[in-house]
Parts: structure tokens; C-alpha cells; sequence
């Protein structure tokens, strides 16, 4: 069985979308078209992560997943518009403390126009929420010329409210007028809102005509839909009231058939027949309900209502029948709701309801789809249909998702400590072996050779020492040549020997002369290899710096990471059983209110029963003093 | 006889409910001074709701407080690299799925459900991965496969080499719509 979305709960869910949305949007002062339609030109792409899960859906990641992003610091282009989507996230979440102070500070922080019409906008939301009507009213009126388009309208209705609550309708019904004098295509909202306001104002005329125009508007969607047989079922029954059954008839029909309104306006239809003295007629919505489900008021009505018609219609036989169908079908009714206030305070009810609702995270945007398999659901439907209901269900289911997120973090956290253990264990046994090797580098020995080298090239620069850089090949040469003239010289100076003096004198200048050719480049060459020598030195010595760094460091760095994960594990268990108390607490709550309404549902039963009693009872005197006339009368 | 049980349900219904976006959550209590915008509501006693609100507030704050230790733990700055997929337009493609490869190897394939794709068409930029890499040179390829013009398959790639540092690297693969040639394009961007 499905359930109808409560419509102002779907309509604070669509409002809160949009303002959160709106908070998302208008980032940029120059934007492409294309950003135009999108709403915001990513500056940062982790804000663009945030946005990501918030337009899933994923609202409870997506407001994490910021403050996340803000401790990091890389959401700081988007600053302001991201605390102004925090801020909208926590006020759908109900936390108006902290969205109040959230807005408040971008106000203080004095933020760009648009940024504060929007936060004085949600501060205003807030106080209204809250009940604060005079700080609300403040708040609004301070509401610049720079809110988006999109909450324009919100805006318009929140000041509306806010001036019925103070009971100024006509006041209300002048704002909403002017509004919708400036909007081409106001909503079913501000209508319907303006024709009670009206109403309320003594304008009865207008609010109805308002009210009426609103009853034959075609409408796009279910939520119109619905406020628009709400408009007609309240003219319907004003009409009723006022005597004039032919408009209320006019006016209920156009209510659909199906609908949350279509049993209210089936009965009120039956009781406009009735007043123009045609039973018969009314005896047609009337059987209609009698179908349908007995824990709505209005077919329950109907059950006596249908025997009131027979006996308009002068059936008495069939209407005291129908009495007393429905005096034991009212007993009946009663006993099975004594049996379902029996399972709700057992519990069922909420196991079944989360059975068959499951959902993802935590939100607003929620509503009970499915009904739990439970004796006699039907008597639920009502119960469901509470704002007040749903609301406290709404924040059970989020305990409960408040409980398993717990869980799961407790499970990673024990992962978490567990490989920094390991972390830990890998660290100590990697440790000598790294600091072996590190010890084997002796650094200031090299640094030692590497002055000696760099004094060494410098003697050679300053001496012109050509010799000092020569190769093996002339190295060779110069042995071989010193060889030649230390034989040469042990020949003494025979002058046969002269040609060969000569070759060795020459080839001894050429190799000079060679050597001192090459003196410069290789000097250069020299100096480069010192700088490499000095550039793997100061490797050496940084890597050397690391290792000992890291060697204070990262025992401190997994102290810490240790450190925190038992002051978030202490945090986890003491959020555990608050959670858990709250939970008990709070299905208690919402299963009295289930039960409160299936209380005042057999309350209605015993008043019908009585009625219906009562009804018997007079056709039974009807019956007695028809039978004495016709006992009296002269006998033919 | 019954038309007085009526009464009830007329009062009940034609006392006209203003469809409000939000009914109040509570009676009006004592006003709040509003001297300034900071000023704040005055203490209330801590009601079933009121707690509740608190313990939302300390599970947020607390996973905050997790979800930054969980990254300063498994993906230092020094060696973090995070992966974004962003659409521009995107009217003439038809996101199905990604999948990316560094260096050779798998490190994503992701399949993407209808409301994950209009996300991204708002604006939404996807963290698809996070992981860690040694500084230096790497590759990053990136296929995306989904519908082009014309409702046809269409798989492109692209690919970018890039370096990775001590800082944090975020890359961000771009899908957009050349007007001009009438197909998709798909770029990588390195944020700094």
C-alpha cells in the first residue's frame, strides 16, 4: 500500500532544495552562459565534490565531505557560498543553532550583497521556525534587493506567514496581493494562501473567489493537485455552513476522486443532497464510502450517515439494519484498534516501518513510502498523514542511520589502528637497516677528498700545471720521453747522438704544448665534476638531514595519528549509547503518537456507536408509537 | 438527529489551515533580544528534539574529524593524487561509464546511475579516486564510453603525462561539448 506525500512536508522538502541549492549557486560574478544554467563555475574542484553529493542526494556526505574540505582548506575560493551550504545543510537538518550562528557570522564577516540577503533570508527562516515571529520579521526586513529569483516567492510566503501569525491578515492579504500582482505565474502556494489570508481579513468574497478560481485551475503536479481539492473541500464545507448546499456541490465535485481531500468532499457532497431533502442522492457518495477505509472520520460518518438517508427516505426496516451493522461493525473496528495499539507498543510498527523504508543516509527529503505488514495497517494511514508523525519518525530513522554510521566508523577505526601498527612494526624493523646503511656513507670523509680535489685544481689552475691533467696516453709519453732523456743523458754528450737529443727535445715540447692546449678545457672540465661532486654531497647530506628527521619525526607523526584515533574512538563510544538512549526515547515518542491517534480514533468510534444508539432507539420509538396509533386506532 | 455529528467536521475543515512551507516547531517562547545578528535564541530546556539536534551536530563534527584523519592516514599530501570527472554541457554525450588507468593499471571503473549523470550536468564534479604515487613522472589514461551524437556508442580517450611532486595533485577530466565540430570533447586538466 503507498501513502500520499504529506504536502507540507514535500513542499518544506522542495523549499529547503531550493535554498540549499540557491546557497550553492551565484558563486562567480563572471560566468559563462552555460555557468548561468549550471549555477556555479567550480573554482575548486573538491567544492565541486560537494555540490556532487548534494545534488544526489547524498546530503549527509555532502555537508561532511565540506567540513572535511574546509579543515583541508581547499574549498577557499568558494569560502563564503560554501558556509552559506553548510549553514542551509544544518538547518534542514534541524540544527538552527548552528545554521543561525553560521549565517549570522557571514553577516558579521560583512560578505558580498547577494551572500547576505540570502543569509538574513535563512536567519529569518529560522526564527520562524523557531517561533520567534518579532526577530524572524527583523530578519526579513533587513533582506536586501540581491536574493535570488528563486526564493523570491519563499520570501513573500514566509513574510505572509509571519503576518498571520500575528493575526494581521489583512496585512498578510495586501502582501501577497501586491505579489501576485507583480508575478506572472504564482504558485498554487501563494494563492491558496492568499485566499485564506483574505478570508481571515473579512474579505470573505474575494478569498472565496479567490479560492474558487484556484479550485478549477488545472494543475501540473500532485502537490497542486492536492491544494487545489483542499481549496475546493474548504469552500464545500463554508457553503455548508452558510446554507447553500447547491455551491457546495458544485464546488465538492470538482474534488478528485482519489485523493487525501475525495472522502471529506464524498461526505460533505452527501450532506448538500441531504439538505435539499435528496436522500437518494446522497445515499450515492455515501455507499462509495462505506468501501473505502474505516479508519478515515468521514467513512466512519458515513456508516450512520447511510441509515439516516433509508430513514429520510422512509426505509426504517433498512436504516435500523444498517444501525445496527454499523454499532457492531464500530465494536468490531474498536477491538481491532486495541490489537493495533497492543503491536505498535511492542514495536512493530517501527521495525516494520524501517523494513520496508530503508534509505541511504540521513534527510529531510525522506518520506514513508510503504507501509509496515502489521493487523489492521489500515488505521495507520491516518497516523501517517501526520506532519507531527512523520517528523518524529523522520528523526528515529536518523538515529538509527546516526547508530550504523557509528558502527561502521568503529569498524574502521579498529582497521585504522591496526595498520598503523603495523606501520609502526614495519618502521622499527626497517629502522637499523637504514640506519646501517646511513652510517656506512661516510660524508665527511668525501666532503674531505672533495676539498682536497677542489685545492688540488686550484694549484693547478694558479701553476698553469698542464701535466697534473694529463691522460693515459700522455701520461705514457712522458714516461717513455723521461725514459729517453735519462738515457740519453747517461750517454753523455756524444754528438753522434745529437739528432736523437733533438727528436727527444721536440717531441718533449710537443707533448708540453699539447698538454697546455688542453689546460683550459680540462680545467673547466675539472670544476664542472667539482660541482657535481658538491651537488651529490649536498644529496647526501639532505637525504642524511631526512633520515634523521624522519627518524624524530615519524615515531612522533604515528604517535599523534594513535593519539587521535583513541580520542575519536572515546568520542564514538560516548556519542554510542546517547544515540542508543535517544533512540528508545524517541520510538517511544513516536509510537504514543501513533497510539494518540488511534486513541481519538476510538474515541470518534464510541461517539458514532452512541449516535448510532441513540438513532436506534428513536426508530424504535418511532415504531412503538406507530404501532400504539395503530392499536388506537378504530378497528374496521 | 445526525446532522449535529456534521458540525465537527465542517468546523474542523472549514476553518481554513494556511498551507505554510514550515509550521512552527514549537510555541512562541520568550523573544530573543535582537540587538545584533549574533544574538542568539534564549536557552531552552534540553527537550527530546533538542538533544536529538545535538547529537546530529556531534555525529557531523565527529565525522568530519574522521574523514580528515581517514585521508591524512591513507593519503599523506606528499603522495596523495585525486582524480575528478567534471561535464560541461555535455548535450552531446551521454555519460555511461569511465574508467582510468595510471601507469598501466586499473584504477577506476565506474558505472553511472541516471541521477549520478544529471548531477554532474548541474555542476557536480565527481572524486572518483583517491590514491597515492611516488614523486616523478606518471601517465594517466582515461576512457569514457557512453552515447555521442546521433544516439551512437562512442568511447573516446585521453591521456596526459604528468608530475607528481610533495604537494597534493588533483586532476580533473573534463568532458565538454565542441559546438564547433559537433562532437564531445574530453580534457584533463592539472590543478595547481
Amino acid at each position: 500500500m503507498r501513502t500520499s506525500v504529506h504536502p507540507p512536508l514535500k513542499r518544506l522538502a522542495a523549499g529547503l532544495v531550493l535554498a540549499v541549492a540557491c546557497a550553492a549557486a551565484w558563486a562567480a560574478p563572471a560566468k559563462t552562459d552555460a555557468a548561468d544554467e549550471k549555477g556555479v563555475v567550480v573554482q575548486d574542484p573538491h567544492y565541486g565534490d560537494v555540490l556532487f553529493h548534494f545534488y544526489k542526494g547524498r546530503y549527509f556526505t555532502a555537508v561532511t565531505t565540506l567540513m572535511a574540505s574546509q579543515q583541508f582548506g581547499r574549498v577557499a575560493q568558494h569560502a563564503d557560498e560554501a558556509e552559506m551550504l553548510r549553514g542551509g545543510l544544518l538547518l534542514s537538518y534541524g540544527l538552527h543553532k548552528e545554521a543561525g550562528e553560521i549565517f549570522a557570522a557571514l553577516i558579521d564577516k560583512g560578505v558580498a550583497p547577494s551572500v547576505r540577503d540570502r543569509a538574513w533570508f535563512f536567519l529569518a527562516k529560522i526564527r520562524y521556525q523557531r517561533g520567534f515571529y518579532a526577530q524572524a520579521e527583523e530578519a526579513i526586513g533587513r533582506i536586501g534587493d540581491k536574493l535570488p529569483k528563486q526564493l523570491e516567492e519563499e520570501r513573500a510566503l514566509l513574510q505572509a506567514n509571519l503576518l498571520l501569525a500575528r493575526a494581521d491578515y489583512a496585512a498578510a492579504a495586501t502582501l501577497l496581493n501586491g505579489y501576485l500582482a507583480d508575478k506572472k505565474d504564482p504558485s498554487f502556494f501563494t494563492r491558496y494562501n492568499l485566499g485564506v489570508a483574505l478570508i481571515r481579513s473579512g474579505e470573505i468574497e474575494r478569498g472565496s473567489a479567490l479560492l474558487d478560481t484556484l479550485g478549477k485551475t488545472p494543475a501540473d503536479n500532485e502537490e497542486q493537485r492536492t491544494l487545489r481539492d483542499k481549496a475546493n473541500v474548504a469552500l464545500g464545507f463554508a457553503a455548508l455552513q452558510d446554507q447553500r448546499p447547491e455551491v457546495a456541490r458544485t464546488v465538492l465535485e470538482r474534488v478528485r476522486l482519489k485523493s487525501l481531500q475525495s472522502n471529506k468532499a464524498l461526505l460533505g457532497f452527501g450532506w448538500a443532497s441531504a439538505s435539499l431533502k435528496e436522500p437518494k442522492r446522497a445515499l450515492v457518495p455515501w455507499m462509495e464510502l462505506l468501501e473505502r477505509d474505516a479508519s478515515d472520520s468521514a467513512v466512519l460518518e458515513a456508516r450512520i450517515a447511510v441509515p439516516y438517508a433509508y430513514a429520510e427516505l422512509g426505509a426504517y426496516g433498512q436504516a435500523l439494519e444498517r444501525y445496527n451493522d454499523a454499532i457492531a461493525q464500530f465494536e468490531r473496528e474498536a477491538s481491532q484498534l486495541d490489537q493495533s495499539i497492543a503491536a505498535i507498543r511492542a514495536g512493530k510498527l517501527l521495525a516494520g516501518l524501517m523494513e520496508r523504508n530503508p534509505g541511504e543516509e540521513m534527510g529531510w527529503f525522506w518520506n514513508i513510502k510503504e507501509l509496515p505488514e502489521m493487523p489492521h495497517g489500515g488505521h495507520l494511514a491516518q497516523v501517517f498523514a501526520q506532519h507531527e508523525f512523520q517528523e518524529a519518525f523522520k528523526n528515529f530513522r536518523d538515529l538509527q542511520f546516526l547508530a550504523k554510521n557509528l558502527a561502521d566508523w568503529q569498524d574502521n577505526l579498529g582497521v585504522y589502528g591496526d595498520m598503523l601498527d603495523n606501520r609502526r612494526n614495519a618502521y622499527a624493523q626497517r629502522l637499523p637497516a637504514v640506519r646501517a646503511q646511513a652510517a656506512a656513507v661516510d660524508i665527511e670523509a668525501l666532503q674531505k677528498r672533495r676539498d682536497a680535489a677542489a685545492a688540488e685544481v686550484a694549484r693547478v689552475e694558479t701553476e698553469q700545471d698542464a701535466a697534473a691533467y694529463a691522460d693515459a696516453r700522455q701520461r705514457a709519453l712522458m714516461e717513455r720521453l723521461a725514459s729517453v732523456q735519462a738515457a740519453l743523458q747517461a750517454m753523455g754528450n756524444d754528438p753522434a747522438l745529437a739528432p736523437q737529443r733533438e727528436r727527444a727535445r721536440l717531441a718533449a715540447g710537443a707533448l708540453t704544448w699539447e698538454m697546455a692546449r688542453q689546460l683550459p678545457e680540462r680545467s673547466w672540465e675539472a670544476k664542472k665534476q667539482l660541482r657535481t661532486i658538491d651537488a651529490n654531497l649536498a644529496q647526501v647530506r639532505e637525504r642524511d638531514a631526512a633520515i634523521a628527521q624522519a627518524q624524530k619525526d615519524e615515531p612522533v607523526r604515528q604517535e599523534k595519528f594513535a593519539a587521535r584515533i583513541v580520542e575519536l574512538d572515546q568520542r564514538i563510544k560516548g556519542l554510542v549509547p546517547r544515540v542508543a538512549e535517544l533512540s528508545r526515547e524517541q520510538q517511544g515518542q513516536v509510537q504514543e503518537l501513533a497510539v494518540a491517534e488511534l486513541v481519538r480514533q476510538k474515541e470518534r468510534l464510541a461517539i458514532y456507536a452512541t449516535q448510532a444508539r441513540y438513532a436506534v432507539a428513536q426508530l424504535y420509538d418511532r415504531a412503538n408509537v406507530a404501532k400504539k396509533d395503530d392499536d388506537a386506532a378504530p378497528k374496521q | 438527529m445526525i446532522k449535529p455529528l456534521i458540525q465537527a467536521l465542517v468546523i474542523a475543515v472549514a476553518a481554513l489551515q494556511v498551507a505554510q512551507a514550515q509550521a512552527p516547531a514549537a510555541a512562541p517562547a520568550a523573544p530573543a533580544p535582537a540587538a545584533n545578528v549574533t544574538a542568539a535564541a534564549p536557552a531552552t530546556a534540553p527537550t527530546l528534539d533538542g538533544r536529538i539536534q545535538d547529537v546530529k551536530g556531534d555525529v557531523i563534527k565527529l565525522n568530519r574529524d574522521l574523514l580528515v584523519l581517514e585521508e591524512e592516514l591513507l593519503f599523506p599530501a606528499s603522495t596523495q593524487v585525486a582524480l575528478f570527472v567534471s561535464m560541461d554541457v555535455g548535450k552531446l554525450f551521454s555519460l555511461e561509464s569511465v574508467q582510468i588507468k595510471l601507469d598501466d593499471k586499473v584504477v577506476s571503473n565506474y558505472l553511472y546511475t541516471p541521477l549520478e549523470v544529471a548531477a554532474l550536468h548541474r555542476g557536480g564534479v565527481q572524486r572518483i579516486h583517491v590514491g597515492n604515487l611516488k614523486a616523478g613522472t606518471h601517465e594517466l589514461v582515461a576512457f569514457f564510453t557512453g552515447q555521442g551524437p546521433h544516439e551512437r556508442d562512442y568511447k573516446r580517450g585521453a591521456t596526459i603525462k604528468f608530475d607528481k611532486g610533495t604537494d597534493p595533485k588533483y586532476i580533473e577530466l573534463q568532458i565538454k561539448d565542441s559546438t564547433g565540430k559537433l562532437q564531445p570533447e574530453f580534457d584533463v586538466k592539472v590543478w595547481q
